[in-house]
């Protein structure tokens, strides 16, 4: 097991917990057993006291509110999210996972919108991605161009935002990962939802907040069938070690 | 004039005559329609299971792993290291038939109830479906829906759908079948039972309010349909998934705290079942105030209130000075807690409405409904059932197009364009997932997941505005930290947990053999489940069951439920695996007039289906029943009978099926799965797979084709004297497995063989029949196809059938 200490301490993680997160224990598991960080659940209702107790937050997938309105609507107006807001200001590292991605679209905390998946059907599968930026808190363990595995499992993963912001976005840099093929190629069929330009994960500008589709906690050990998403919350770890 | 009238209320409620003269008896005068609408619901075939009681006690239903059998919501077996396994399969045929969306949905949420109303948290589901015929136009329509209401349903609760099947066949025209399973987990000593409920406790209501859904759906679903079947939607429940998930949440956090007394879930016949049968099982009275249960529509009235079956609803039973906090609990989770009641000793429910006395009712005359020995009589079909001579029938001139056919039916074909359709991944526990003959789970560490005090976390001792980032400068050494992580080497759990166990799930059923011989059927379902399991090296260790027969009143559909039983009680005492939990859901049949204005019944064919647990010691040692590599070794494991009786292929080709299928010799079995067991646990094969339907053909293209990581082949020569080319490659149901293994393993294989035979007296045949290839599918000079095409017809002939 990795130990994430910083000098004696244990790296602190967050995790979020609307009514109807249903993968926030799957994150809790592997940040505790898998890579040994101190974690705790932040409860919706209440407020941060105090930002500086996390050295990053995880907002994991689910249903949050039963995905009524909108995935992600609702909760991106509940209580903590002001608090996140805060704290994404303040540059905390915040990781949005599937509905947690959705949640920091209508939150405003990054651009654009989900459409539901162009099968307009519920979606679960391995998927390829491959690294557009190598320098994020998510990605710093990786080398742009890489191929990871991982598994998706949404029915709203359809990312889109205007032409324009999409060239923003991509200028950027805050187009982190892309679906492709198991050999790196971005095409049409490696796409499992119809996202513009296959977008799989985005940042924001100062890169510590990131939304990202697939479920990286599902593929943190190998009897789930990869390790890639493990190397994300390493390269998280490690960049919070080497501040 | 009150005789008309009370008929027309009999007619409305299902119940025959003579049960309503022996609630006239009981009561002392003729019931009104709160007592009408109380006692038809318990004594619908569905809640108090007259016809099949006496003959459900003939299932083995206990043994060592056994925990809690039949009777209560659940069954529960011991997974050793203080866990249990609690689980359950329920059939919801009848409203999935109505409103197909809803009605899966709702049955999925339904079984989920069961599981963690036992204090248990769910973990896997599966699901057995039956569709019509593909010709049929609406059959697209069933199927699509079916499983967007299961995905919606399980998908949201967050726990993973890891299997099942699909099966298209014209008996189900006109009545589909959906059969949903779950399984939990739950620590020994944290089991919550509907018993146990003291004098004086409080009696609460939990979660969604009370709504005009689903009235008289236990007495809908112990009808058959007629015509006006569309007039039946209002009996359908509506199903709302985020609020099971709090309710999931709320209930947990309350047993772990140990606030419950007893519980129950709000199902079929929603609070006059839970009520009853709390009472029942803890023999005690209770008092419901009618008033107190939480509404969604205003002026509901009693009996209304009592058989609404509005989804995601419990019923508990707590000390008196418990209820603050657990009305504290369900407010966190915001959902609906009220006192409605209290346990009193006498064993009747009083029911108050106004503050004044409403009804009285006797607990024990509600719950025991009559019991009946039906009639039961040789179905006149079985007379056309003729053994087969297949001397009679010519050899195909292209095999290559007939196993084309035969791999392409959507009763063979991959089920991926469902399943993909529902979360399989979620809760980190899915080792195997769909794709495979069964699914493999693991274990998590189970731990509370109370939300913290915010005070008490640590502070970082760092300031949180130095951390801002920017562009990463270094990231060297990262492999290493990578590397790092061993799955083998979690702290989590505790020291004395067993780390890599795990369970094994499977479901099946047959219902074409058990329509040509319900025994035999019965049997080859129970013995496919344990192959199953067998192959990716776990060991058999409980069942449950949905028994899906016709009505129960007709005698041959008696004798075709009676014969059933009697395989699945052969076949699982066999296999050491009693049966602890089930469900059973006749009258599916459907009356409709024909062209000439004659009453046609379509009646299903006797359709039981199992759902198996097994163990496997170590989840890192699962076999997955496709090949791996280039250039392994394919091995024949057992022995071949070719017999086509009643298989696909004489189904599809030459259009007779009616002969016997195969008689399974269970001794044999037992050993020849003893061995492959053994195989998988020594870690000497790659794959495994038995041989079900569409025979060995079917079993080595699939074994080829659904690697979802790479194409392969197979090339194979096999050649068995007496038994002519297409019972060789078509048979079904084979005492026999296809193994795969690297080429080094070979004398391995070889001497394991013959150490077992030796100790276990036994005579398992070992035959190299070839190996695993690039491209091509070629077995003898019969068959030669190129893998890509038959992968993409395998997985494409599904969902050319969605909409």
């Amino acid at each position: 097991m990795v130990m994430a200490m910083i000098g004696d301490k244990k790296i602190n993680a967050g995790i979020t917990v609307f009514p109807g997160s249903n993968c926030d224990m799957d994150v809790y598991y592997a940040l505790k057993d898998v890579f040994g960080l101190n974690v705790s659940f932040i409860w919706h209702k209440d407020r941060l006291l105090d930002c500086k107790k996390y050295h990053f937050i995880v907002i994991p997938g689910g249903f949050s509110y039963g995905d009524y309105l909108r995935a992600g609507a609702l909760a991106a107006r509940s209580g903590i999210m002001e608090s996140l807001k805060e704290y994404a200001d303040s540059g905390g590292i915040i990781l949005g996972i599937c509905n947690g991605f959705q949640i920091l679209l209508e939150a405003g905390l990054l651009g654009g919108a989900m459409l539901t998946n162009s099968s307009l059907r519920f979606e679960c599968k391995t998927v390829y991605l491959k690294v557009l930026n190598k320098g994020t808190p998510f990605t710093c363990m990786l080398e742009n161009g890489s191929v990871l595995k991982m598994p998706i499992a949404h029915h709203d993963g359809n990312y889109y935002a205007k032409n324009d912001d999409i060239v923003k976005l991509k200028d950027a840099r805050g187009l982190i990962f892309q679906y492709c093929d198991i050999n790196g190629n971005v095409t049409a069929e490696a796409n499992p939802n119809g996202s513009i330009d296959n977008i799989a994960g985005i940042s924001n500008g100062k890169f510590n907040v990131m939304g990202l589709m697939p479920h990286p906690e599902r593929a943190s050990e190998k009897l789930t069938g990869s390790i890639d998403g493990a190397k994300i919350f390493n390269s998280v770890i490690k960049y919070i070690k080497n501040i | 004039m009150t005789k008309v009238k009370d008929a027309l209320i009999l007619n409305l409620n299902g119940l025959s005559f003579e049960e309503y003269e022996k609630i006239t008896d009981i009561i002392g005068k003729k019931p009104d329609e709160f007592e009408l609408g109380i006692f038809s619901a318990m004594w619908s075939e569905h809640c108090c299971y007259k016809s099949s009681k006496l003959h459900l006690k003939n299932l083995p239903a206990g043994g060592p792993a056994v925990i809690i059998g039949p009777g209560e919501n659940a069954g529960v077996i011991d997974f050793g290291d203080g866990d249990v396994l609690v689980f359950k399969m329920e059939s919801h045929n009848h409203p999935s038939y109505i409103e197909p969306f809803q009605g899966a949905a709702t049955g999925v949420g339904g079984i989920m109830r069961d599981v963690f109303t036992m204090g248990a948290r769910p973990v896997a589901n599966l699901n057995s479906l039956r569709f019509g015929s593909l010709s049929h136009p609406k059959t697209p329509y069933y199927l699509s829906e079916v499983v967007k209401g299961i995905g919606f349903y399980g998908n949201c609760m967050g726990v993973p759908t890891v299997g099942g099947e699909v099966v298209f066949d014209p008996c189900y025209n006109d009545n589909i079948l959906v059969n949903a399973f779950t399984i939990g987990i739950a620590k020994k000593e944290g089991i919550f039972l509907s018993s146990g409920a003291g004098t004086g406790d409080t009696v609460v209501y939990v979660g969604s309010a009370t709504g005009m859904d689903g009235i008289h759906g236990a007495t809908m679903a112990s009808e058959e349909f007629d015509s006006k079947k569309n007039q039946r939607r209002s009996t359908v429940q509506v199903g709302d998934p985020f609020t099971e998930k709090l309710l999931l949440e709320a209930c947990l956090e309350a047993m772990e705290k140990k606030l419950i007394v007893s519980i129950q879930d709000m199902g079929a016949a929603g609070l006059t079942s839970s009520s009853f049968e709390m009472a029942s099982n803890s023999e005690k009275g209770m008092i419901i105030d009618l008033d107190e249960v939480p509404l969604r529509t205003p002026n509901m009235t009693p009996v209304e209130i009592m058989l609404s079956e509005s989804q995601e609803r419990m019923l508990l039973v707590c000390k008196k000075n418990d209820y603050e906090k657990i009305s504290g609990i369900f407010k966190k989770w915001d959902l609906n807690c009220r006192s409605i009641g209290k346990i009193i000793e006498e064993k009747f429910i009083k029911f108050y409405r106004g503050s004044k006395l409403y009804k009285i009712m006797p607990v024990d005359a509600v719950v025991n409904g009559p019991v009946y020995d039906r009639a039961a009589k040789e179905p006149g079909y079985r007379k056309k059932i003729k053994p087969l001579s297949i001397e009679k029938y010519g050899l195909p001139e292209d095999f290559n197009i007939i196993a084309q056919r035969l791999i392409y039916s959507p009763n063979i074909a991959s089920k991926r364009p469902v399943y993909r359709q529902y979360d399989y991944s979620i809760g980190t526990n899915t080792v195997v997932p769909p794709g495979s003959s069964c699914a493999v789970m693991r274990v998590r560490p189970y731990f509370s997941a109370e939300i913290p005090d915010m005070l008490h976390i640590p502070d970082i001792g760092m300031d949180m505005l130095s951390i801002i980032p920017g562009i990463i400068k270094n990231a060297k050494d990262k492999d290493k930290d990578i590397e790092d992580i061993d799955i083998r080497d979690k702290s989590g759990g505790g020291k004395d947990r067993h780390k890599n166990k795990g369970f094994v799930l499977n479901v099946n059923g047959n219902s074409k053999y058990c329509y040509l011989d319900p025994y035999a059927g019965s049997v080859i379902a129970v013995t496919e489940c344990a192959r199953n399991i067998a192959a990716a090296g776990g060991t058999p260790i409980a069942i449950t069951d949905c028994l899906n027969f016709a009505s129960p009143e007709d005698p041959e559909v008696m004798w075709q439920f009676k014969e059933s039983i009697r395989g699945l009680k052969d076949a699982a005492a066999k296999f050491n695996t009693p049966v602890i939990s089930g469900n059973v859901s006749f009258y599916n049949e459907t009356s409709k007039i024909d062209k000439d204005g004659k009453i046609m019944t379509s009646k299903i064919y006797p359709t039981p289906v199992i759902a198996m647990v097994g163990f496997i010691d170590d989840v890192n040692k699962a076999v997955t029943s496709y090949f791996k590599e280039e250039g392994d070794e394919v091995f024949l494991i057992g022995r071949l009978k070719g017999n086509l009786g009643g298989s696909l292929y004489m189904d599809l080709v030459h259009k007779d099926f009616m002969q016997p299928p195969l008689l399974i010799d269970l001794d044999y079995e037992i050993k020849l799965q003893e061995f492959i067991r053994g195989l998988a646990n020594e870690g000497l094969v790659k794959s495994a797979s038995d041989i079900s339907e569409g025979g060995l053909f079917v079993a080595l293209a699939e074994s080829a084709v659904a690697n979802p990581d790479k194409l392969l082949g197979v090339q194979i020569s096999l050649h068995k004297n007496g038994i002519r080319d297409d019972a060789l490659l078509f048979s079904e149901f084979e005492q026999a497995f296809i193994v795969s293994l690297a080429k080094r393993e070979k004398q391995k294989l070889i001497k394991y063989g013959k150490a077992f035979n030796i100790s276990f007296n036994a005579d398992i045949e070992i035959d190299y029949i070839g190996e695993v290839t690039k491209d091509r599918i070629k077995i003898n000079n019969t068959i030669e196809l190129k893998s890509d095409k038959i992968r993409k017809g395998y997985y494409s002939a599904v969902e050319n059938i969605l909409l």
